[in-house]
């Protein structure tokens, strides 16, 4: 069996990736087919033709320009929350943790047992104009003495970082746990102090699960409608809501078409850079010898 | 000052934690909650009622049942393929690895809604009947790019050497893969199931173009919201936690005790 | 029952399931027609039920009892039928994105029975596209229990395709301890500056622009070019004045219980839900006027024409109405039906919010259906609420 493997050895990478990537294929590039022919088509709900209209790309840029801009703000916002928050979580979990790693991962997405509509609730009740919290924040001044947390691009941000946390923690915890924890020591035996090493050793090795929290959160929170829908005013509403209500309130598909594929080519053109600015081989190739 | 500087982390974590936990325990609370309207939006006084009644809404378990199906079904699926598909991509130099990268990525780039109702375009135009199976395949979809970008975040930082030692002691590759690899890449996948999960349970709007007359938790919620907020539904949300909690708990302390025993 | 099938036939094909005695379903078996797009004529009806109907309606809509609802359990009994009772619309223009794909191409939704509100336009538009089947009026002789003031809506004027379920008011919910007076005009909810950040108008565009449009003294049911720009141009003013928090679905409710909000715009049924906590929240029409809007049982195409009209005839049975009603608690369709619930549970009957004075009812409005399914105006009102 050994010897067979051996010489179809080309064919390995491929014979892994069928299963997953037909998965794909079937059903996400051909929806993904007939979205690009609506986005090009045009019409009046529920005729719609197709004739190359490109004009919808421009046209649902300009259009919606401010909303795409904030939701890429709000996005990398909420992604550099979770960062920090996500971060020292992992690495206890990854160094701290023990026997019981496992049952604290289970605990960083147990929130998600619980939907979504349900957690915001609590946050509402949580972040009420009258709560406890709020008012703390009038007495010290943070909030005016009629400001409120809810309905605010604050409370949006909050949302989205609250959401995806999870999307933070358990990459980082995979790239951290895996961490030899000699290489640190040797670090502190050449007379590294706690910070340097950290900076010169556990950090750099980290990256790999760095990168992959950031596109995790990122990514899905530039398209997301649901926390400005219910705790934003019309000043936070985000590209998202509008390829919504484009979709389901003024049925027109093929602008909601379009500005999807603007906002999937944007995403991605910032994906490029991010990979670009932390050296894409390193992350993303295996380290060989 | 030494204490302070060792339990900064601690702190961190903890209040971490903490944040993730708040609106967690206003939830547990709120199950405790007795309105005597429909809506569990303000403390009117505790009962233990719905606990001992939590399936008096019709519909509820069965759609918490499905929800939870489709989630053990769909992060286990998205787990086998996305690991097989990041092992290919971090271990092997292969044409086509570049496209095969764009198409893990930009399905996490593409909006709920877009993606949803053109996958219901696709069933519609091969006459696929929609309803459970539909959503098992949405979810396996979506779930994929996920469990990609998870695992491989572990492979990237695995050290070949070890493998290469197996190898050396006359172990071929497929003994290799299984008693070196795959246990020491085990917590990316398990971080990865975890993720696909809770991803799934958690999933409203792509499941709710596919789901034909299937109703899932979220969907049964959102729906309902329209009309009443009833308490049952923290009650569930809180069973499912402490269910699974107490399970990981259990199997911790079980392991425990075996190395006790065996050390 | 069909000549052209003998008995044996029938209950064999009877047996393998109900949607072949759909209409289209017929033709097909029969030999003639041709398939799921043949169109539908009343000739050819069955008039025997088939084994299971499929209803689809709003989550806990329709009465409730020890997990079962004893209204469906009762018709099930009465009928020998089963009924496939599915609880998968909470929004209309969601379930409508669902169903346009099958329906838009010939093919049935599976269901016999939906229900759909008509101030999302929807109804109206389904309609226009075709893609409803006209009552079995000989099926419903309790249509004759409908209210006066739902006999002839602008839309469905002989009640062809369409029957109220339930309906609701739209107006304004507020706290008279946080207002500190009875706030009953759209004029003060805009500009009292006590209430800056304090007010949510509704995301369902008949509501809100249809308040706002009786307060400029304007009709909601004729819209023109003219009254609409001055609806708009009032809710613009007060949005960028800060006065208006949010604009909202249903999720006022909990602002409004919690106190984050002290008035918006509001539905008759979450009041009434909301006054069982807290006492002293008040929903009022407006000086000029409410809005009323009907969730409305339809039968898309494809579905079993009798089956759904027998279906909805249960429903009008006042004894059957009051079940539902004693739960559900918004507007009943079903005259005579507060008569029946005086006995059983007077609180119910005498609540001004769940069987509303005629007095009540002439103030409200229904919102024109043209301009509901007129995209530029569409447009406005989204770019209005933000998105």
């Amino acid at each position: 069996m050994g010897r067979l493997l051996h010489r179809r050895a080309w064919l390995t990478p491929y014979a892994l990736l069928t299963p997953g990537t037909a998965w794909l294929l079937v059903f996400f590039v051909v929806p993904m087919y007939y979205l690009g022919k609506t986005a090009l088509s045009q019409g009046l709900f529920p005729i719609f033709s197709f004739n190359w209209q490109w004009s919808n790309f421009s046209d649902s840029v300009s259009t919606y320009s401010t909303q795409f801009v904030r939701s890429l703000e709000y996005a990398g916002i909420a992604t550099a929350l979770a960062l920090a928050i996500s971060y020292p979580l992992a690495y206890w979990i990854a160094f701290r943790g023990g026997r019981w790693k496992n049952l604290f991962l289970l605990l960083v997405i147990a929130p998600f047992f619980i939907t979504y509509l349900i957690r915001t609730l609590a946050w509402e009740t949580i972040l009420a104009d009258n709560s406890v919290v709020v008012r703390t924040l009038q007495a010290v001044h943070v909030l005016g003495s009629d400001g409120r947390l809810l309905a605010t691009s604050a409370a949006v941000i909050a949302g989205l970082t609250y959401n995806f946390l999870p999307f933070m923690v358990l990459p980082l915890y995979v790239s951290l746990e895996q961490i030899d924890h000699r290489l640190v020591e040797a670090a502190s035996d050449l007379y590294a102090s706690s910070p340097v090493s950290f900076l010169r050793v556990t950090l750099p090795l980290s990256l790999p699960g760095v990168f992959a929290g950031v596109l995790l959160t990122f990514i899905p929170a530039a398209g997301d409608f649901i926390n400005a829908q219910l705790l934003g005013t019309p000043q936070q509403y985000m590209i998202g809501n509008v390829i919504q209500s484009e979709f389901l309130s003024l049925r027109d598909y093929p602008t909601a078409a379009a500005l999807s594929f603007v906002l999937m080519g944007a995403i991605l053109v910032l994906v490029l850079i991010f990979a670009r600015v932390l050296g894409t081989d390193r992350l993303t190739a295996g380290a060989a010898a | 000052m030494r204490w302070v500087r060792r339990h900064v982390l601690d702190a961190y974590a903890f209040l971490a934690l903490v944040y993730l936990f708040v609106p967690i325990s206003v939830v547990v609370a709120f199950s405790f909650n007795n309105p005597v309207g429909r809506f569990n939006y303000t403390w009117q006084g505790f009962t233990l009622s719905n606990w001992t009644h939590p399936f008096a809404f019709p519909g509820l378990s069965s759609a918490v049942q499905v929800s939870i199906e489709i989630a053990l079904l769909s992060s286990l699926f998205a787990t086998v393929l996305g690991t097989l598909i990041a092992l290919a991509l971090v271990r092997y130099r292969f044409r086509g690895s570049a496209t095969t990268n764009l198409l893990i990525f930009v399905p996490m780039t593409t909006p709920e809604i877009v993606m949803g109702a053109s996958l219901l375009t696709l069933f519609l135009n091969w006459r696929i009947p929609q309803g459970f199976s539909t959503i098992l395949i949405a979810h396996i979809m979506f779930n994929i790019s996920y469990v990609v970008v998870t695992v491989r975040a572990r492979l990237v930082g695995f050290d070949r050497h070890l493998e290469e030692a197996a190898m050396d002691l006359g172990a071929n590759e497929l003994v290799t893969f299984f008693r070196v690899t795959l246990p020491l890449i085990a917590p990316g996948i398990l971080a990865a199931g975890l993720l696909a999960f809770a991803l799934s349970i958690d999933d409203f709007v792509i499941t709710y173009f596919n789901a034909g007359t299937t109703i899932t938790f979220p969907l049964f919620v959102w729906g309902a919201a329209r009309v009443a907020v009833p308490p049952q539904i923290n009650v569930i949300g809180t069973a499912i936690f402490v269910v699974a909690v107490g399970g990981m708990l259990a199997n911790v302390l079980f392991q425990n005790r075996r190395a006790r025993r065996l050390a | 029952m069909s000549e052209r099938l003998t008995r044996g036939e029938f209950m064999r094909r009877a047996a393998a399931g109900g949607t072949i005695l759909t209409v289209p379903g017929l033709l097909a078996a029969c030999g003639g027609g041709g398939g799921p797009k043949a169109a539908a004529t009343t000739a050819a009806v069955s008039q025997t039920l088939p084994k299971t109907i499929t209803f689809s309606n709003w989550p806990l809509y329709i009465d409730v009892k020890k997990k079962t609802h004893p209204s469906l359990v009762q018709f099930e009994k009465h009928y020998h039928v089963n009924v496939r009772y599915i609880e998968d619309i909470n929004d209309n223009d969601s379930f409508f994105g669902k169903i346009e794909g099958p329906l838009s191409q010939g093919q049935s939704v599976g269901r016999d029975v939906v229900v759909m509100t008509d101030s999302s336009g929807l109804p109206q538009r389904m309609i226009q596209l075709g893609w409803l089947e006209k009552l079995d009026k000989a099926a419903i002789p309790n249509m004759k229990n409908l209210i006066p003031a739902q006999k002839h809506p602008n839309w469905d004027p002989n009640r062809d395709y369409s029957l109220p379920w339930q309906s609701g008011m739209t107006g304004i919910g507020y706290d008279p301890k946080k207002v500190g007076y009875e706030i009953d005009s759209v004029d003060k909810l805009f500009t009292d500056p006590k209430l800056k950040g304090k007010v949510t108008l509704l995301t369902e565009m008949a509501d809100t622009m249809g308040l706002v449009m009786l307060s400029n003294g304007d009709d909601p049911s004729n819209v023109t070019q003219k009254t609409w720009d001055a609806a708009v141009a009032k809710i613009k003013k007060a949005v960028s004045s800060g006065q208006i928090r949010q604009f909202t679905g249903n999720d006022y409710a909990p602002l409004l219980a919690k106190g984050d909000v002290w008035a918006c715009f509001a539905w008759s049924g979450d009041m009434v839900q909301l006054q069982a906590d807290h006492p002293g929240l008040k929903w009022a029409p407006t000086t000029t006027g409410a809005m009323i809007w009907t969730d409305n049982m339809l039968i898309p195409k494809g579905g079993n024409v009798y089956a759904g009209s027998v279906l909805m005839n249960w429903y009008y049975d006042p004894k059957i109405a009051a079940e539902v009603e004693d739960y559900v608690n918004y507007i009943c369709p079903v005259a005579g039906a507060d008569a029946v619930l005086e006995k059983t549970d007077p609180a119910v009957a005498k609540n001004p919010l769940i069987f509303p004075p005629a007095s009540l009812l002439a103030k409200t409005h229904i919102f024109d259906g043209k301009a509901l399914n007129n995209q530029k105006y569409k447009q406005d009102f989204q770019k209005l609420i933000g998105a």
